[in-house]
């Protein structure tokens, strides 16, 4: 049986990724208001990341199949529940959109919050940027939804209680093949899921100078990682998947450290929800001191090393 | 080749909007329209497509009167023709885009059809995947490198931690990122021209949406921070109020 929640994990190399925690709070909080089991989907038959959650369905067919096979066999296999929920990634969006058209209902996408109350639903989305809130309702079933990441806490249940069931899917015929292109060895995590978030922009200069934000980083440990403003990934000073704003990746760390950044408003669109924002900015105009927590007017190739220095020594 | 761009119009990113009272309306009268940044750049793909191996380029954009400013800003870029779907108000629902554009892009016979990955103002990214599903064609959305090989598709996006490539056959539907490369400007000629060229208006119904939005309010102001001029003692301090009043560990 699948459960009537559930939560399609979003999974890397066999391994799934931390964000599925962050969408079972959601199903355990759906789950106690409307009483109604919850479970996690994998796609695949051996996954590892699961192993205190209690309820676990594996679809053993799906681990090599491309978005519009596994999009239609999970629409199958999620058909006769009440809530389908799954990470804002870029893998979860995608999937989740195409099986909501198949399913033919509404999909709240990258969804910022929930609401629980009465037996209703609602989920909050951050709409223009994030300058504005939008509480949504959906009347349609299956519910679906897609969360940001780091918009919701974690869920361990922490203990190993899994109760594992595999279902097996027929596979419809591919219309595309998807590869894998190999990149620079990946030793950091994804910008959208690190707790510490460090980020350069034009003030620094060029590439050659990442080295004093990457010494920043490993002070902070490995729960860091590097970002940067459009310009810099348009320059190609950085990989494009570090550019967060309104037009790259939105993301909500526990700190944020923009350095040599002015702040534009497509930029600070992209930061705003982190819970703590520190500036390091020679202008003390630029206009990321007023959203900034902490800030230090000064040349960022001064504060950085120093501010590296008083992070190691309080680690 | 035809192509069909999609082409939403949204609110300048640069927008601070305003709510009505009773926190039910974004108050639009001082937003200032433009073309779906990513769209633009969807828009730079196809015309750049159809200058090097020939076809033609239709922007397709569905909404109020006011998107057909929008349509005649494609027009500028070099876009031959364009369709405006027009209906009472911009949808908030996907779902209710998608199946409104569906007969238009079956009937006109296009090869392939580009959107962006996400509409800024509120989107969600889900046309471009919305649309394969229901014309039963492969798509591949937050594209930053497409190549056509005749019926052929390669395009690359990043995802978390990699990057794919994705082979397609036409006909297909491809969500374009920004990043691929920045829109041109219109020449005064192509404006000029641009003033003869048709924009076909069909009405449309839009069906109702099962996506209520309930309320709508700001997010809360943040309070100004504490900003120090780098000094001795800057760093550290700072550090230490990282840890201690904002209560960050590492
Ligand atoms: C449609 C649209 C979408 C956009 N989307 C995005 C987006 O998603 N993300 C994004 O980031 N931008 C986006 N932008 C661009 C945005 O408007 C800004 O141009 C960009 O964010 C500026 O990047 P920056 O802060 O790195 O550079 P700049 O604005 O050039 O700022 C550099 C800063 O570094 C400071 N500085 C220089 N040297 C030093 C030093 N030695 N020490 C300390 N400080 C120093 C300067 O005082 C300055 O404030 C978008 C723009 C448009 C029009
Ligand atoms: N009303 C619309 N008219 C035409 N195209 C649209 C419309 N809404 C969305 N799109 C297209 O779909 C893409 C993704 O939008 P969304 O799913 O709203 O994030 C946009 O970048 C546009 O290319």
């Amino acid at each position: 049986m699948i459960p009537r929640i559930v939560v399609l994990a979003d999974t890397a190399a066999q391994v799934v990724r931390p964000v599925t925690r962050e969408v079972c709070t959601a199903a355990q909080r759906i789950a106690d208001a409307v009483d109604l089991p919850w479970g996690v989907i994998v796609p695949a038959a051996s996954v590892t990341g699961l192993e205190d959650i209690p309820t676990v369905v594996r679809v053993d067919t799906l681990a090599e199949a491309v978005p519009d096979v596994r999009a239609s066999a999970l629409t199958e296999v999620c058909r006769e529940c009440a809530y389908v929920m799954m990470a804002h990634t870029t893998g979860g969006g995608d999937l989740m959109a195409r099986m909501a058209q198949h399913l033919d209902v509404p999909l709240a996408a990258d969804c910022v919050g929930l609401t629980v109350e009465d037996q209703q639903v609602r989920f909050v989305r951050a709409l223009y940027g994030g300058k504005v809130l939008s509480t949504v309702r959906i009347t349609a079933r299956p519910i679906m939804a897609t969360f940001r990441p780091r918009s919701l806490p974690s869920l361990f249940v922490g203990e190993n209680c899994a109760v594992t069931q595999t279902v097996s899917v027929e596979l419809a015929t591919p219309l595309s093949t998807v590869s894998q292109v190999a990149e620079a060895v990946r030793d950091r995590l994804d910008v959208t899921e690190a707790d510490i978030v460090i980020s350069g922009g034009r003030g620094m200069q060029g590439p050659e100078q990442w080295g004093v934000l990457e010494e920043l980083a490993a002070a902070f440990g490995p729960r860091a990682t590097l970002a940067c403003s459009r310009p810099v990934s348009d320059n190609g000073w950085r990989p494009r998947n570090e550019h967060v704003g309104q037009t790259g990746r939105a993301i909500s760390p526990d700190l944020y450290i923009a350095c040599g950044i002015s702040g534009a408003i497509q930029h600070v669109a992209g930061i705003a929800r982190s819970r703590c924002i520190v500036a390091i900015n020679k202008d003390p105009d630029a206009p990321i001191f007023k959203v900034a927590d902490y800030g230090i007017v000064g040349d960022l190739f001064d504060v950085v090393p120093a501010l590296t220095a008083a992070i190691r020594q309080l680690r | 080749m035809k192509i069909a761009v999609c082409i939403k119009q949204t609110a300048d990113t640069e927008t601070v909007p305003g709510l009505d009272a009773d926190g039910t309306r974004v108050l639009t009268d001082d937003i200032t329209w433009i073309i779906n940044p990513h769209d633009e750049s969807a828009l730079e793909v196809a015309l750049r497509q159809v200058e090097e191996y020939g076809g033609s380029v239709t922007v397709l954009a569905l909404g109020p009167q006011r998107v057909q400013k929008a349509l005649r800003e494609g027009l500028a870029m070099g876009a031959d023709r364009a369709i405006h779907l027009r209906c009472e108000r911009m949808p908030n629902d996907a779902r209710v885009t998608a199946r409104a554009l569906k007969p238009i892009l079956e009937s006109e016979g296009f090869d392939l059809v580009l959107a962006g990955q996400v509409s800024v103002d509120n989107g969600g990214g889900q046309l471009p995947q919305r649309l394969g599903v229901l014309l039963g064609w492969p798509s591949v959305s937050a594209v930053e490198g497409l190549e056509v090989d005749g019926r052929k598709l390669t395009a690359q996006r990043p995802v978390e931690g990699g990057r794919e490539q994705h082979e397609l056959n036409l006909p297909a539907v491809i969500g374009i990122n920004r990043r691929i490369g920045e829109p041109r400007y219109p020449s005064f000629r192509n404006i000029m021209k641009a003033k003869r060229k048709p924009v076909i208006a069909i009405e449309v119904t839009l069906e109702p949406s099962q996506l209520v939005c309930e309320q709508l309010r700001l997010p809360p102001q943040k309070t100004a921070g504490q900003i120090m001029t780098y000094g001795p003692g800057v760093a550290d301090r700072v550090a230490h109020l990282i840890r201690s009043e904002a209560g960050i560990v590492w």
